[in-house]
């Protein structure tokens, strides 16, 4: 029974994690109806920044996120603008996909190139420590990455709620036309959109680093996940994605335990075949997105 | 008209790839007919991707190796020459450069590539064209299942075999001192798995129960379940399949769930310099399988370690040893039948000179059975007051084996 | 467009043309047929399967890509799927090696079906994301069923040629074998183009809405282009298995594989019946000189990257159509019908066209080689609300 409760307690901190970056990716979709295969070379260039930021500093690599965050948003914006907006709207998806792709691949190979194929891992003092809860331990880091994710999930539907620029973005994912009618500068939004989701790959990347070993080919290993999870929740839909990253990495994490590591890793593409097969629009899209 | 024009460029761009072929070919090659010029080597390692970085020791220890050897009088009075391509840890590109290295730079030897993956389709290309292969890394016992009749590992022993010493260590207990449960977790590749499993299979004869049986892909980044799997067993001893990353951690993720087991041996990850630093204190009473020790009193081995300490600033580890073993392996083999060069009637003296004969190496004398596998056993290190001893077998103890592991 | 274009500027232009198509196609298969003997050795040789290879997974790609504008970032799974299923139906039953690659074909094919299904119902994006999570899955089911498929240990294949056949001789006899499969792709490839099913594909390429509204039925041409892109894969896979001898599954269920499809196919251009060759004749080579360059580096990526975005961003629709386009300038009898350049009559279309213009009038619309339809304001997220179909 420990061990259910244990892989429960580590399944929720899992799913944290892939909430928040499936969240971002599903923003993407939303704003601009791009698939953004790169989102997770992102992820992996800000575990990098967070890792070679300790590893010459020697500070917290939480505080690289003063710089990420921002660095992130701004490239988002670059890239929204300089690149995906010069593809023609009636091929926009497909192009859109082969360009992102080619971002990551750049990126993975500039990695690379300046930081080599060695596999790298954050050296913190606190790696090992953890607290116990009723009979599970969970591990400070995980519990800190956790937090980071709740936090930025949290703010991020904030911004999306509270702001005017957050009402203006959600009339721009819902219908851009008539969000054009009445003067709001979709192209700007969308820019920001981008933007705001490539700072949750910042996020995400400095969270991921604090307790897993790093390496340029990695990203590969999430995109899979992370599509899976936004196309179950509806594409489109951040609410969605965010339950839909729950319910799966709780998954992941439970299922391990009849079925061992590479079984259990299967959960996010039954879901995704699952998904298109019985309900193509995603299970928590739909209704729960028009109000978002 | 767009139909010719459309033929045009397809058939001009054939033609400019045939000519371009044809310029990529000349110039780089050197044949290596007998004679008095250098012995050219032909060497494939993954200098990027996945396996780099054991791939970049190898070569550190196959270059230690040529200049050695030219410093010292040369390979039957000629200059040894490395050639050395990068195969992008990809077994399509480590078959195409052996392809290359045979029939374009004419190398008259051919030295094996790093990992059992990409050994396969390389030793299959040196097989075709009648090369001996002496490989330094690719221990699985698939690769010797293969019907290669050219290839020899140039180590002490198959992956199988590599906890051994520790296996007969444990049988030696009296029966209450023996762990009665054991977890085994490996990563989901031929040599990772081949270590663990070659002492789950000693284990369980002894009776010891298999409570934890789990193999993980080698793309896995998180421990946490297979941790709280192994925490949960309460297991006596937890071994560990690992390369390095995967070792490291799993045992941070062990610590983090309060998992304290009497045994933990990983293979690979704990031999490695950076191992103590990225663990941290945590070490002590780590076992490790490992095929070499700058130690060992081998005839060459003092040499060896000297030559190689004052080359590179520090001592060799084992993928450069193992290297420098290929060199000395083929080098033997040359030296004795008296010939260097690509025909297949001097290659297949050469194998035939290996398969009867014993060669003394910088990892100790090494000989062969009809498949090429080495026909020794590592030897058992354990991290003893913070620094990696060899504690198996007791003949070359260099401190003696901890029983019972204090906590990580 | 460009290939339907072809045989109907083939026909207006008479005999000529057909002499000269004829002529260019000789010197073609000419000029493939002589690589080997053309090779000065074996290392070359085998460059030239690799790149065969590329040519025939990148033409087989086409099927899907260059008919249905639907982009596969994750064909290497039937690359894959037809290696293992040749390399296993010969271990295990022992049958002729050709055979078990024609079957190897057909169960994948048969696969292809119920995965056609569930990614073509809906549009575009759910259709890449399954093709690269089809590329992922398999990767982990061919890992970890190691009992069936080797595992990570890899599968050796046995040789369809007895050891009496030398590497070189093996290489030749490949090349040759890789340089037939392509041809009967190419065949099947411009049989489709020319025919009705053809047309009905490429109206779901410029415009799905519209090609459903008129009759075509778009699921089924879809699928059935799938299925057929998924079994000339198949062999293609099975056919470099043979050759290549081993397999292990991160190799074979590996995304840069299946990108490379795509970025041969694009580059060449995927409206072209050529396109894919000369895109794989081209990266095939690049990829070599890259590596002799840099080979210690992980620049190759890097290279791959920058080459598909800039094909991606400036030359969405290949090499072939810009540098046909660019002869054609200066051909005096190429000024036939049409005096406007077809940037010109795109620009006009986009201008005025309503929609009934566009649609099926753009299928048969010989010069309209340009682009995958107009920026048709009247369904700028098709996707999303594709989602239902």
């Amino acid at each position: 029974m420990s061990l259910f409760f244990q892989s429960l307690v580590l399944g929720v901190l899992l799913g944290g994690l892939y909430a928040l970056l499936a969240a971002g990716l599903t923003l993407y979709f939303g704003v601009m109806r791009v698939v953004m295969i790169a989102h997770s070379a992102f992820l992996i260039l800000a575990a990098y920044l967070a890792w070679f930021f300790t590893s010459e500093t020697g500070l917290d690599p939480l505080l690289s996120l003063v710089v990420t965050v921002p660095l992130f948003f701004v490239t988002g914006v670059a890239m929204q603008r300089l690149l995906i907006s010069r593809l023609r709207p009636a091929t926009l998806t497909m192009m859109s996909v082969l360009l992102t792709f080619s971002v990551a691949l750049v990126i993975e190979g500039m990695l690379g190139f300046v930081f080599s194929g060695t596999q790298r891992r954050i050296r913190l003092p606190y790696s090992g420590d953890s607290i116990e809860l009723f009979g599970a331990n969970i591990a400070v880091v995980k519990l800190i990455a956790f937090g980071l994710a709740a936090v930025s999930l949290g703010a991020l539907f904030l911004i999306l709620k509270k702001t005017q620029f957050g009402q203006a973005l959600r009339a721009t994912i819902q219908h851009p036309d008539a969000a054009r009618l009445v003067g709001i500068n979709t192209d700007r939004i969308a820019g920001y959109g981008f933007g705001l989701g490539l700072a949750t790959a910042a996020i995400g990347g400095t969270a991921l680093a604090l307790d897993s070993t790093i390496y340029p080919s990695l990203h590969w290993h999430w995109i899979g996940p992370l599509m899976a999870i936004i196309v179950v929740g509806g594409l489109g839909s951040i609410p969605g994605a965010a339950i839909a990253a729950m319910l799966l990495g709780l998954g992941q994490s439970l299922l391990q335990i009849p079925l061992g590591t590479t079984w259990a890793q299967t959960i996010f593409y039954v879901a995704l075949f699952a998904t298109l097969m019985v309900r193509p629009q995603g299970f928590f899209g739909g209704r729960l997105a028009q109000r978002f | 008209m767009k139909v010719t024009t459309t033929h045009r460029v397809g058939a001009l761009a054939l033609a400019s790839c045939l000519t371009l072929s044809a310029c990529m070919s000349s110039g780089s090659s050197s044949s290596g007919e007998e004679g008095d010029g250098p012995i050219n080597i032909g060497i494939s390692l993954p200098l990027t991707g996945d396996f780099s970085e054991p791939g970049k020791g190898v070569q550190r220890g196959y270059e230690a190796w040529a200049d050695y050897v030219n410093e010292n009088g040369g390979l039957l009075g000629r200059d040894v020459e490395l050639t050395i391509l990068d195969d992008q840890s990809n077994a399509d590109r480590v078959a195409s450069d052996y392809e290359k290295l045979i029939n374009q730079d004419g190398v008259d030897l051919v030295f094996g590539p790093f990992s059992t993956r990409l050994v396969v389709p390389a030793a299959q290309v040196a097989q075709d064209y009648g090369f001996l292969f002496v490989e330094p890394a690719g221990a699985a016992e698939e690769v010797f299942t293969q019907g290669f009749d050219n290839l020899f590992y140039a180590a002490p022993a198959v992956a199988d075999d590599h906890y051994d010493y520790l296996a007969d260590a444990i049988e030696a207990l009296p029966e209450g001192q023996r762990p009665k449960t054991a977890a085994y977790a490996a990563m989901d590749d031929p040599f990772a798995m081949g270590t663990a499993y070659g002492l789950k299979t000693r284990l369980e004869e002894m009776g010891v129960e298999t409570v934890v049986d789990e193999v993980y892909p080698p793309n896995t980044t998180d421990f946490g379940s297979i941790a709280a799997k192994i925490a949960d067993s309460k297991a006596d001893i937890v071994v560990g399949g690992t390369q390095y990353q995967d070792a490291v951690n799993m045992i941070v993720a062990l610590r983090q769930l309060g998992y304290q087991p009497k045994m933990a041996a990983f293979s690979t990850a704990p031999t490695n310099p950076e191992f103590p630093e990225a663990i941290g204190e945590q070490t002590e009473g780590i076992l490790s399988p490992t095929g070499y020790t700058p130690e060992a009193d081998y005839p060459t081995n003092a040499e060896f370690v000297e030559y190689y300490t004052e080359r590179e600033g520090n001592p060799p580890a084992e993928d450069e040893a193992n290297a420098w073993t290929t060199g000395q392996v083929v080098a033997a083999a040359v030296e004795a039948v008296g010939c260097a060069d690509p025909d297949p009637e001097c290659q297949q003296q050469l194998i035939d000179w290996l398969r009867e004969n014993e060669v003394d190496t910088v990892v100790g004398p090494l000989t062969w059975d009809s498949e090429g596998r080495p026909e020794g056993a590592h030897l058992i290190q354990q991290y003893v007051d913070g620094e990696i001893r060899i504690v198996l077998p007791e003949e070359a103890a260099e401190a003696d084996l901890i029983l019972e592991k204090p906590e990580w | 467009m460009r290939s339907a274009s072809d045989t109907t500027t083939a026909t207006s232009t008479g005999r000529g043309g057909m002499l000269l198509k004829g002529a260019g196609l000789l010197v073609l298969a000419a000029l493939v047929l002589a690589f080997p003997a053309m090779a000065p050795d074996p290392f070359i040789l085998s460059v030239g399967v690799v790149i065969m290879s590329y040519a025939v997974l990148a033409t087989s790609w086409n099927f899907v890509g260059g008919f249905t504008g639907y982009i596969s970032l994750g064909h290497a799974s039937y690359s894959g799927l037809g290696a293992y299923a040749t390399a296993l139906l010969v271990i295990h039953t022992g049958i002729n090696p050709w055979v078990a690659m024609l079957l190897g074909g057909l169960v994948v094919a048969a696969l292809a079906v119920p995965i056609g299904i569930a990614s073509l119902r809906v549009r575009g994006a759910s259709f890449v994301i399954v093709s690269i999570a089809m590329v992922l899955i398999l990767l982990l089911v061919f890992q970890s069923w190691g009992e069936v498929t080797g595992g990570s240990n890899g599968l050796r294949v046995p040789r369809p040629f007895g050891p009496d056949v030398l590497r070189p001789e093996q290489h030749e006899r490949f090349f040759y074998l890789h340089a037939a499969l392509l041809a009967v792709a190419l065949l099947a490839w411009w049989a489709i183009d020319r025919s009705r099913f053809g047309t009905g594909l490429k109206a779901i390429r410029e415009d799905e809405d519209k090609a459903q509204s008129l009759g075509v039925p778009t699921f089924s041409y879809k699928l059935t282009a799938f299925v057929v892109s998924a079994f000339f894969t198949a062999l293609g896979g099975g056919l470099y298995a043979l050759w290549f001898g081993f397999l292990d599954p991160i190799f074979q269920f590996s995304i840069l594989v299946g990108s490379y499809m795509v970025l041969m196919s694009l580059l060449g251009g995927i409206r072209s019946l050529f396109g894919p060759f000369l895109g794989a004749v081209i990266v095939g080579y690049a990829v070599e000189f890259f590596k002799n360059q840099y080979g210690d580096t992980q620049f190759h990526l890097v290279a791959m990257g920058l080459l598909l975005g800039i094909v991606v961003l400036f030359m969405p629709d290949g090499i072939i159509p810009a540098v046909s386009s660019l002869l054609r300038r200066f051909r005096p009898e190429a000024a036939s019908i049409r005096e406007v350049s077809q940037a010109d009559l795109a620009e006009q279309r986009r201008r005025t066209s309503s929609p009934s213009t566009s649609g099926t009038a753009r299928v048969a619309s010989p010069a309209d080689g340009e682009s995958t339809g107009d920026a048709d304001d009247g369904s700028p997220d098709r996707l999303s609300e594709g989602v239902q179909r």
